[in-house]
């Protein structure tokens, strides 16, 4: 009886698993249906598999220039994580390891400050951008992501957990701090880094706000407000809507499964924390 | 130079990258918003710019729109709090219960967030528009008819709701199992050893030993869902009627599409209270209750 339990326990937990994973897989197979097929669907499977969506997708150069797009997400998420990594681990560095004066007191400032809504942030950020003339460049989207706390607040964390005796005898033999950031500092913290540089990537892809209010110009978009913007003049045509959603999801996708261990633990871990 | 000093000039050249981008893109914006909030500042008309004192404030108070943002603000709180909490624990346990297959369930569940807001909002709304929707599609076919998921007023929220949920439930139920596997496993042998059924174990044990946890996602998924937005503007903009108009959404039209940034300052600021106000309250009452 019991396993009998603990079985029937197991399948449903697998098919509610599955009731999670069926509108991704249904987004990814109907994205290569033809259009008659998407509406009028007669299997899950398609009866015939084309192209036509993602060939159109990304052929409408003009009025949705998607590969640029694609192209602007890219860089703009890139440039950000590799900011936030340099700015936050030299911060922390500075902080936990250098024991710069007022340190503590930055970073309880930086604490604080992650618990305001980032709406607080839209209208004077707008304002500020606008008077250094960055509105609809990429520069409004990757200078202001560099000053999250979250970094700089983990990567401390992190650093007060590890032993600093190999940092402190180098520094105090007279060796470099840039050297013992890059040779000791920078190695021992790797995992945390790692942690982070998915972390910020992911949150940068998938950003809405930030695009939607800082961008003008339609080759300026990323890829999320882009294909909200396509989505809202061709929305009854799902092959299309869904062969953009499915390319503007795929990186992540691929990044999820080859990182899912970190990307799952941190997610618990940072739940937890804070 | 003395070593300290060398090595206090190092600090600062280390901590100054960081803190030049905190104080122009945090603490500037803050100083900004509060002026703002205080003046009039619309961009399009840009010469009668100027202080107000408190009228912004007054005039969200006297301003129907915004108490209907306030109000569809507060009904999606009240859907996404508890169905999220539940789902989210129903999932926690189940997957703490299984022996074998909880990574691949726990990489299922978790997966819907790596989406973003547009690709949900584009597949969700796939899934619910009234003539096309693949919903209403198998509702025709099994003779239950056509159901208004985002066209009726009663409906919309409770639609967005249900995406949110597949949108978001996996971080907290990971959350909530991380926290689940953490109870050290000899207070349920001692109880079981005195006689305690399962169901006692659940009530004195498990939800106890769970509370700050439970505590910690019930602020964050209030908090979260004060700020709403993204899932009602790709689902509904907000209608119908405006009753999917969460107040983030009402910001965010006064100050990028109506451009008075006086007004959705003032507005961000109100937002930010009623947010604070909720999280010190819920804090609070959970702590002071039972335990």
């Amino acid at each position: 009886m019991k396993s009998f339990l603990s079985a029937a326990r197991e399948i449903t937990m697998r098919t509610l698993a599955l009731l999670f994973l069926a509108p991704i897989l249904l987004m990814f197979l109907t994205s290569f249906k033809p259009e008659s097929e998407v509406l009028n669907p007669s299997s899950v499977i398609p009866r015939t598999w084309t192209l036509a969506n993602y060939a159109q997708v990304l052929g409408w150069v003009e009025e949705a220039p998607f590969a640029r797009w694609f192209t602007n997400s890219l860089f703009v998420s890139t440039s950000v994580t590799l900011l936030v990594i340099a700015l936050s681990s030299m911060g922390a560095f500075a902080i936990s390891r250098l024991k710069v004066p007022g340190g503590n007191f930055v970073l309880g400032m930086v604490v604080a400050s992650m618990m305001l809504p980032t709406q607080l942030f839209l209208v004077p950020l707008y304002l500020i951008l606008s008077r250094l003339h960055w509105l609809d460049t990429p520069a409004a989207l990757i200078v202001p992501a560099t000053a999250g706390g979250f970094g700089i607040f983990m990567l401390s964390q992190f650093m007060r957990g590890m032993p600093e005796e190999i940092e402190e005898a180098a520094l105090i033999d007279g060796c470099s701090p840039w050297l013992v950031y890059l040779n000791i500092n920078i190695p021992l913290c790797a995992p945390a880094i790692s942690t982070l540089a998915i972390f910020v990537f992911i949150g940068s892809w998938n950003d809405f706000t930030g695009p939607l209010v800082f961008m003008d110009s339609v080759r300026n978009y990323t890829l999320p407000v882009g294909i909200a913007l396509y989505q809202s003049s061709y929305y009854t045509e799902y092959g299309l809507t869904l062969a953009t959603s499915v390319l503007a999801t795929f990186p992540l996708l691929i990044a999820f499964f080859l990182f899912q261990k970190q990307i799952v633990q941190s997610m618990a871990a940072t739940g937890l924390k804070d | 130079m003395t070593y300290a000093t060398k090595r206090k000039v190092a600090g600062m050249v280390f901590l100054l990258p960081y803190l030049l981008s905190f104080c122009s893109f945090v603490i500037l914006p803050l100083i900004v918003a509060f002026v703002l909030a205080f003046c009039r500042y619309d961009l399009t008309a840009r010469g009668q710019a100027g202080f107000v004192g408190t009228k912004n404030f007054s005039d969200a108070f006297a301003d129907q729109y915004f108490w209907a943002a306030m109000g569809a603000t507060v009904r999606y709180a009240i859907l996404i709090v508890p169905a999220t909490l539940l789902t989210a624990l129903a999932l926690a346990l189940g997957m703490n219960a299984m022996v074998r297959g909880q990574r691949f369930v726990r990489a299922m569940v978790f997966l819907p967030g790596m989406l973003n807001v547009a690709v949900t909002g584009i597949l969700w709304q796939w899934f619910f528009n009234g003539q096309f929707g693949l919903f209403n599609f198998f509702l025709e076919k099994v003779g239950i008819g056509k159901v208004p998921w985002l066209s009726e007023k009663t409906m919309a929220m409770p639609s967005i709701t249900l995406m949110s949920l597949w949108w978001t439930v996996g971080g907290t139920s990971i959350v909530l199992l991380t926290a689940l596997q953490q109870i050290p496993v000899q207070l349920f042998e001692a109880a079981a050893l005195d006689g305690a059924d399962t169901n006692r174990l659940f009530k004195y044990i498990t939800i106890p030993m769970l509370k700050p946890v439970l505590t910690f996602t019930v602020v964050t998924t209030t908090i979260g869902g004060f700020q709403m937005f993204g899932q009602a503007f790709m689902l509904t903009r907000g209608g119908p009627e405006l009753s999917t108009r969460g107040l983030v959404q009402y910001i965010y039209e006064t100050a990028f599409n109506n451009y008075r940034l006086g007004y959705g300052a003032a507005m961000s600021w109100l937002l930010f209270i009623v947010i604070a106000t909720f999280a010190i309250i819920q804090f609070r009452v959970i702590r002071g209750k039972a335990i």
